[in-house]
């Protein structure tokens, strides 16, 4: 019989203790994602606690939801299920679907009670960022942190392989050779490689589409989120180049490399070169012992990179006590010195114009060049990869180009197959949208 | 011949523990080694001091430890206690009790394990929020509370055990439950045991659910918050720190597997006959 006893006293602990949560008016909850190095987590709550001292009428409880993808997969289950976040910290990217799904409504009446119309509130923040905040008009998301590709570069091993610091490579083929050059063998063994990329989910497909377009393409439709351009000429260029600097110039590692890996290479002086977010800059700068610099992506025919980065919504389903609640904090949360504040202790570009005018951000500025490549580049950056299914669309890309780096496929011959699985997960609001015809 | 065959077996099963400890002694070695994220031998499985415990007091002061192991104790302690029973239960009614649609019903049962857990999350979330137990402990372990593969485990257990014990117990006068209690379940013990291990070990280890079910801070379980001050997708991690905090994440199992090494092992193969 003890063991019958220890079951009932562990149910009566489990249910005793743990049922129920109290609900009042003005409790919110922020889900946020930790894209970054840990440390954001406690950062985030110590602002979240700051909000909370000086807005005694609103109680925030910061919740940690995992990645961007994990994030977005808790906050769907969490609306559907009928229990929507006031607040959610989501990939900027991933706004369209929500639209799509009816699952948020525009901030446009929340705007308008501050007197301002769309498009002057957006005019607030840098206007690469307006694609991926507004559908059709409306301003669905506000830009909280974001971020570009960017390429980093060790100046010790510029200065070793006889190239010049101060001139980054700014072409595709001065790219190549500059990592043919950085590449150091020692016998069958790479001891240094020219240049390395992170290969996992999510950051793969945000750089091969920053590649496709600095190739002159689009990569998406940005008015249509049916509609992804995998066998275009554009994007099967930027693949091949992957695959010429993995397999033919061997200056980059085979496979898969992920981003913690990256990072940690380029730290050891076991890459000359990586490509990484803004958002990295500021645990690169307290980690990287030897100088580096950062350049603009390069390209093959025009400058151009993707938005990364989150953008703060607000979910359907919110009572408007919530709802009210919910824009307070937004409106906090974006303001000029809370957002430059952010900025600075993550590397991501504040998004709000005016956060740059304040002293303590001129001041940082002037003092970290490698922040201002960033924002310099974001004359360049356009609108993120954005469709219906959006997660799946992007994995389909990433396993196609994940099986070029690895060998196992040609360029086309994936880019074909990613092309075909993109096309059957939108095929659904394609049928419901583009090829709805009247009958 | 036998004597080499042995040899041979023996070299294969080190070569194997060899190969699965490897990771084991790095967290080991690098939650010990100071320098951050860029440290140069940082690969390397070698210890070389100095060594400090500056990661652990990191990692330590980066979470609320004290609070992600009570929640994660009560978790597995809750979900294996309330398992225990049921799985007991319907392990006996699928081995002993003759009824109409045992196999249909046994077999539905079965085809639960083929469910990918991921696609019942929303289905789970909704009848939490139904129940109130949405952002609860208790919400995280009610959908584990039955267990197909425990259920199948018990039933395979108990039809190994004679028929002749039951029946010397009923001829002493006992009830149905207490056949099961008494008599059964003390000769089931190893797969009760083999199951705990199983079901503490994957409850202990879970991620995605418990992010899913739970929000408020003071729910979180080890898992989520080791990931929330390590886990990064767009930079790099400090490995020192990680390793700090998955040891003192995987601790705890480590810790019960040595002591209890003997228990687990002999629980296998420990029989109810002689």
């Amino acid at each position: 019989m003890r063991l019958l006893h220890v079951a009932t006293i562990g149910a009566a602990i489990g249910f005793g203790l743990f049922a129920g949560a109290a609900e009042a008016a003005t409790d919110i909850d922020l889900f946020f994602p930790v894209p970054v190095q840990g440390k954001l987590a406690n950062e985030m709550t110590r602002l979240v606690d700051v909000f909370n001292k000086d807005h005694p009428e609103i109680k925030v409880t910061a919740v940690y939801t995992g990645s961007y993808d994990d994030t977005n997969l808790k906050t769907h289950a969490a609306i559907q299920a009928g229990k929507p976040p006031a607040v959610v910290i989501m990939s900027a990217n991933f706004v369209r679907e929500y639209v799509i799904n009816d699952e948020i409504q525009p901030l446009d009446p929340l705007i308008a009670k501050g007197g301002q119309t769309p498009g002057q509130f957006m005019d607030q923040f840098w206007p690469a960022l307006r694609q991926n905040a507004m559908d059709q008009g409306h301003v669905y998301g506000v830009p909280f942190h974001n971020s570009t590709p960017l390429l980093y570069y060790s100046v010790d091993a510029f200065k070793a392989a006889g190239l010049d610091p101060d001139h980054p490579p700014a072409t595709w083929a001065e790219w190549l050779d500059a990592a043919k050059k950085l590449t150091k063998r020692d016998g069958g063994n790479t001891t240094r490689w020219g240049l390395m990329i992170p290969g996992t989910y999510d950051y793969l497909g945000w750089i091969t589409s920053g590649l496709a377009m600095s190739n002159g393409g689009q990569f998406y439709n940005p008015d249509y989120g049916g509609e992804v351009y995998y066998t275009q000429p554009t994007t099967i260029g930027a693949v091949r180049f992957l695959d010429e600097l993995v397999h033919k110039a061997h200056v980059m590692p085979e496979g898969v490399t992920d981003a913690n890996a990256v990072t940690t290479a380029f730290f050891q002086g076991r890459t000359g070169m990586m490509v990484l977010s803004t958002g990295s800059l500021s645990f690169v700068r307290d980690n990287m012992k030897t100088p580096y610099r950062t350049a603009f992506l390069p390209r093959n025919l025009v400058n151009a990179v993707p938005i990364g980065g989150a953008s703060l919504i607000i979910p359907k389903g919110n009572s408007p006590a919530r709802t009210e609640a919910a824009w307070t904090l937004v409106q906090w949360l974006t303001s000029p010195e809370i957002a430059g504040g952010w900025s600075r202790f993550t590397g991501y570009f504040a998004p709000r114009i005016a956060a740059y005018d304040l002293p303590a951000m001129k001041t940082f500025m002037s003092e970290h060049p490698d922040a201002k490549v960033a924002l310099d580049q974001l004359a360049y950056a356009r609108g993120w990869f954005a469709t219906y299914n959006v997660i799946g669309v992007r994995k389909a890309l990433e396993d196609g180009v994940q099986a070029v780096l690895s060998g196992k496929a040609t360029p086309e011959a994936a880019m074909a197959e990613a092309q075909k699985q993109a096309d059957a997960l939108m095929r659904p609001y394609v049928e419901q949208t583009a090829l709805k015809l009247p009958q | 011949m036998r004597a080499d065959a042995r040899l041979l077996a023996a070299l294969a099963l080190a070569a194997g523990a060899l190969l699965w400890a490897v990771p084991f002694a790095w967290m080991a070695v690098a939650s010990l080694r100071p320098g951050g994220a860029g440290a140069a031998d940082l690969a390397s499985l070698l210890p070389s001091g100095p060594f400090d415990l500056a990661n652990f007091r990191e990692a330590w002061t980066s979470g609320h430890f004290p609070l992600w192991y009570c929640n994660t104790v009560l978790l597995c302690g809750g979900i294996l206690a309330v398992q225990c029973v049921t799985i007991s239960l319907a392990g006996y009614a699928f081995a002993r009790l003759r009824f109409p649609g045992r196999n249909l019903v046994f077999t539905a049962f079965l085809l639960q394990l083929m469910l990918v857990p991921p696609i019942l999350i929303v289905p789970n979330m909704r009848t939490l929020i139904s129940l109130g137990l949405y952002d609860t402990l208790l919400g995280v372990m009610l959908p584990y509370f039955a267990s197909a593969f425990g259920v199948f485990l018990m039933r395979q257990t108990f039809r190994t055990i004679p028929r002749d014990y039951e029946e010397a117990a009923v001829l002493d006068g006992a009830t149905t439950l207490q056949i099961i209690f008494r008599v059964l379940l003390p000769l089931a013990r190893p797969g009760l045991v083999a199951f705990a291990i199983v079901s503490v070990t994957a409850h202990w280890n879970e991620f995605l659910w418990p992010l899913m079910a739970t929000s408020s801070p003071s729910n979180q379980v080890l898992t989520v918050g080791l990931a929330s001050f390590t886990a990064g997708a767009e930079a790099g991690s400090e490995w020192g720190v990680i390793a700090a905090g998955t040891f003192l994440v995987a601790a705890p199992l480590l810790a019960g597997f040595v002591l209890f090494q003997r228990q687990f092992v002999s629980s296998f193969t420990f029989s109810g006959i002689k």
